[in-house]
């Protein structure tokens, strides 16, 4: 899938090193670049982060800032923990970042001022931009913009904070739960966790026994990897 | 200025369920057909399995009609009614059969007779007040090969349970009498769908499978149903959700006596000055155009039905073609398929491949199939119990009060329990009243400045009482299979737009009380006629759709057979 | 004996004391217990940091004059003036020892995160927004709402389930309230111009 946007300047890693929170830097970061860096840095690769399983590519509509408040909330939303990874490793910023290049104008607003308020929130009420809070913290600031608690705390929610959330998580979950051919549920990490055994065209009574019994292998492939499908209705 | 065109004999206004089968019968006995869709063609090719975009996004659509037009709606009349969110059908060649659930049931025979069968047995006191149902102009008898027909045309897979008089207890034995068995067997059942089926019979009643217009097995040189899950709004890379857009239509275009226009928004139908249609004004874009004809069959949906009829002012009527007797947009009903019940289970269920239309159904409860001498409702309800999971929307289930609904927990949730879910679909019988009725907006228009359909309605109290008895039943069945929570939906309030839409342009005999007649054209004018559910008087307690496909055979079928009595 | 103006959970007390006198064998008389605070009072500003305009965490509370026999206490914050009906309900928590003399500021509100000392095996209840935690005053606009924080002390030691709601909570505690201690704190919010932003 091709993510280039022409006309866009690819943001340097070293800004993304800069400003990307814990948990946003690997999500950002392009791999195989990385790697490259590292070697072409030669006695710097030591101190480098492994690369991650991680999309890659510029972002085509968040900047920097955005996509790292962004990743922090998604990082709460489907955490990575004991159990696995979760909803950034599994691309769900890049999901919402590809999709506001389709989404309608009142979407993408919606997603700027929401991450704007969200940080002011933080600020507003627990003293800290919130890709800087703790974990629980975060989760605490998460709770309050869901249920509402966050809106008419000044922080320039549009509406109620509730609906940003609501939008957030939809899109999280659509990214992580997703097809990936539009750029989430890398790996199938989605799939995953849900045990979801993946897209097959032909289910034999067989496959759903086998299924029942668990013991049916996840077929890992794409709807679009089945058949001359077309991705969208448009044609003419 | 509109381009006319080359008079037709008939022109077929939508080819979606009900217009897509009646081309059929109507080009293979030699009539000139022009079929005007407003959306296009789509295939196989359109419907990869993408939850995404089947559920979340528009689907592949290119022609957005129903959305622009979507109606209003509100509970009652002394209130202001509020556009609906989203229209819930789609324009194609085929129209929503291209995605729907495919379930395709015939009535029972309580369904035509619901006044005499109720009188009969209980008193005529025990119809609802306000309601102003009547039988239908005929049987289940008369309607039976007609049925038979689209089963076998269309391809409709199922369990027989009643062959001539002959109980196959392996169906259900409350149907009316069929002359043969399905063209195929049944859908395949789960291990749940044999346990849930298990467990009805442990409660003493009648499991059977459904029926669905989906292939079982191969059939007409197309595939059987692959199970791969992506079957609820979408549609079949296998071509074997059986749609007229495979079958009925194709055959029609072979005779070389259909001919199929698509983009084509029809906006008025045109009468002379005796009253009886001339023919048809659509647009294609910026093009309009005039389609003469001898006869017209509206097949747009309840909604559209009526909005053109009303949209239809002429001298000869001025409140709206065959409206003479204010009939146009009366005893509409949206069928009370909600209230569900839902329920968490201990264990996996294997629903991942899965269809709405695979499941276990049990009709004990549905008509007037038990004694309702102690209950205060009339009717009742089908409870089908299927097998349908998708996963964004098993991700997105409740957490029954055991986890906030992000985070670590919900993980640990999510991850135990997203085969878990289950959720009974129960359609109920839904009765017509004075109250509920559609007509057109009085301020809200579509792009083309027509005003779009109001709906005023909402579900009584023996819908209500209905609701409540058979979300009982459901629950007892879930406790028979160690569910360990239960939840229950609202009883039903004010009815919205529906895939199930009755009414509007009933079918009856008396013309004071409906608009068609009992072979579907309009009591006052005559070759004008209907088809879809916007003729049904009562819905039962199922899907319209192969209804309405059998209806629309035998107005086809009786405009063949009586062709120069209504055409000239 | 019961006024009007008194709030709901308050009146379960006088209920319970009517019944008491009335069937003299082996009912204890409810007693009132004082419940305190150290940064919040009956009738004055709660803290922000209990409120969405902080840090939202459960403020912290103590009690003493417990009545003799107290095996177990159960709290609840609600708000009289809000909900359909009222009262919405901030936070409950239940099954705290008896040995308990107050709870500490900050109880946790994740399920995986331990009970502070002393407090093992106390559980939270299902609040209005149907979580298990506590959450703050939101009232709307600059209304000034009034925040019941009851305690209850119980004659013996339920083990009850987390994720009960009030009502569930009323009906498992009915019959063992040997006491009853209040604080009415009242919040509003701040405005969009205090901020903490150092």
């Amino acid at each position: 899938m091709a993510d280039e946007s022409p006309g866009r300047p690819r943001i340097s890693r070293r800004d993304l090193l800069k400003t990307a929170g814990a948990a946003g830097a690997a999500a950002l970061i392009p791999g195989a670049a990385a790697a490259e860096e590292a070697s072409v840095a030669g006695t710097t690769a030591a101190a480098l982060p492994p690369a991650t399983v991680a999309p890659s590519g510029p972002l085509m509509n968040l900047t920097a800032r955005e996509a790292e408040i962004l990743s922090a909330m998604v990082d709460r939303l489907i955490p990575s923990d004991d159990m696995g990874p979760g909803a950034l490793e599994a691309g769900a910023l890049r999901f919402i970042d590809r999709m506001l290049s389709e989404a309608e104008a009142d979407s993408v607003s919606a997603y700027r001022s929401g991450l704007a308020a969200l940080d002011h929130y933080s600020r507003y009420s627990r003293g800290a931009p919130f890709v800087e809070l703790s974990g629980r913290d975060k989760d605490s600031v998460l709770i309050d913009v869901q249920l509402g608690g966050a809106t008419g705390a000044g922080a320039g929610f549009q509406g109620s904070s509730g609906s940003f959330f609501n939008m957030v998580k939809s899109h999280t979950w659509q990214g992580t739960f997703g097809d990936p051919s539009y750029g989430g549920n890398v790996n199938f990490i989605g799939w995953d966790i849900l045990g979801y055994p993946g897209v097959r065209m032909r289910v034999s009574a067989e496959d759903q026994r086998l299924m029942e019994a668990g013991q049916l292998p996840p077929a890992r492939r794409s709807a679009y990897e089945y058949g001359q499908f077309q991705m969208s209705g448009e044609e003419d | 200025m509109a381009t006319q065109l080359r008079s037709a004999d008939v022109v077929v206004v939508g080819l979606g369920a009900a217009g897509g089968v009646a081309v059929q019968p109507l080009a293979a006995a030699g009539l000139d057909v022009v079929g005007l869709e407003a959306g296009t063609w789509l295939d196989r090719r359109d419907f990869a399995p993408d939850e995404i975009r089947n559920n979340y996004r528009d689907w592949p659509m290119l022609v957005k009609k129903t959305e622009q037009e979507r109606p209003t709606s509100r509970a009652r009349s002394d209130q202001t009614a509020n556009r609906i969110g989203s229209h819930p059908m789609m324009n194609a060649v085929g129209g929503t059969t291209l995605h729907y659930w495919a379930q395709s049931w015939r009535l029972n025979p309580w369904d035509f007779r619901v006044v005499s069968e109720t009188t009969r047995r209980y008193g005529a006191s025990r119809i609802p007040a306000g309601s102003t149902v009547e039988d239908w102009p005929f049987g289940y008898d008369e309607l039976e090969p007609y049925y038979d027909a689209v089963e076998h045309e269309i391809g409709v897979s199922g369990q027989a349970g009643n062959v001539r008089g002959e109980i196959d207890p392996r169906g259900n034995r409350f149907e009316g009498a069929r002359k043969r068995a399905y063209p195929m067997p049944p859908l395949r059942w789960t291990a749940f769908n044999e346990r849930m089926a298990d467990a009805a019979r442990g409660l003493g009643w009648y499991p059977f499978p459904g029926p669905a217009a989906i292939n079982s097995t191969a059939y007409q040189g197309r595939p059987g149903c692959g199970y791969h899950g992506f079957c609820n709004k979408g549609g079949c890379p296998l071509d074997a959700k059986n749609s007229p857009h495979l079958t009925t239509i194709p055959r029609a275009l072979e005779t070389g006596n259909l001919r199929v226009v698509t983009r084509a928004h029809v906006t008025t139908i045109e009468v002379d000055a005796n009253g009886r249609a001339t023919g048809v004004n659509y647009v294609v874009g910026n093009n309009e155009y005039f389609q003469p004809a001898r006869v017209v069959l509206l097949a747009s949906y309840t909604y559209e039905n009526v909005r053109l009829l009303l949209l239809s002012k002429s001298r000869a009527y001025p409140a709206g073609l065959s409206n003479n007797r204010g009939q146009v947009g009366r005893h509409y009903f949206s069928h009370h398929q909600g209230a569900g019940v839902g329920a968490l289970l201990p264990y996996d269920i294997g629903a991942w491949y899965g269809l709405p239309a695979q499941g276990v159904a049990v009709d004990d409860f549905a008509d007037d199939n038990f004694d309702h001498s102690d209950v205060d409702f009339i009717g009742g309800g089908n409870l089908w119990a299927m097998s349908d999971r998708r996963p964004i929307s098993a991700a997105n289930m409740g957490t029954y009060g055991r986890s906030r609904a992000w985070g670590s927990e919900w993980k640990r949730f999510i991850r135990e329990n997203a085969d878990r879910t289950h959720s009974f679909y129960i359609q109920k019988t839904t009765l017509p009243y004075e109250d509920n009725f559609l007509d057109l907006d009085p301020q809200v228009t579509d792009p083309l400045g027509l005003p779009v359909i109001r709906i005023t309605g909402e579900y009584k109290g023996n819908e209500r009482a209905i609701a409540a008895y058979t979300q009982s039943k459901a629950e007892e069945w879930y406790r028979a299979v160690g569910a360990t929570e239960i939840t229950r939906g609202g009883l039903g309030g004010q009815m919205g737009a529906s895939t199930h839409a009755y009414g509007g342009t009933r079918m009856g005999d008396d013309p004071e009380t409906n608009v068609v007649d009992r072979w579907g054209f309009s009591h006052e004018a005559p070759n004008v006629g209907v088809l879809g559910a916007s003729v049904m008087g009562t819905s039962g307690a199922r899907n319209p759709t192969l209804t309405s496909q059998a209806l629309a055979w035998r107005t086809a079928q009786h405009l063949v057979d009586a062709w120069s009595d209504i055409a000239d | 004996m019961c006024r009007a103006s008194r709030p709901a959970g308050r009146c379960l007390g006088c209920a319970l004391l009517i019944v008491a006198t009335a069937s003299a064998l082996q009912a204890q008389t409810p007693t009132t217990f004082i419940v305190d605070s150290p940064t919040m009072a009956t009738g004055e500003m709660m803290p922000r940091d209990y409120s969405p305009d902080g840090r939202n965490v459960s403020p912290p509370l103590t009690w003493r004059g417990l009545p003799a026999g107290t095996r177990q206490l159960a709290v609840i914050c609600q708000d009289h003036g809000a909900g359909n009906p009222p009262p919405w309900v901030h936070w409950i928590i239940y099954n705290i020892p008896g040995s308990a003399s107050g709870l500490p500021e900050g109880i946790p509100f994740d399920s995986s995160d331990p009970m502070p000392a002393g407090l093992a095996g106390a559980a939270q209840g299902n609040n209005g927004w149907g979580l298990s935690m506590y959450r703050g005053p939101a009232p709307p606009g600059e209304s000034l709402h009034h925040y019941h924080f009851a305690v209850f002390a119980l004659d013996t030691e339920l083990d009850l389930p987390p994720g009960l709601t009030r009502a569930e909570l009323f009906e498992a505690i009915e019959g063992h309230v040997i006491g009853q201690g209040d604080m009415t704190p009242h919040y509003r919010r701040h405005p969009a111009t205090d901020d903490r932003t150092p």
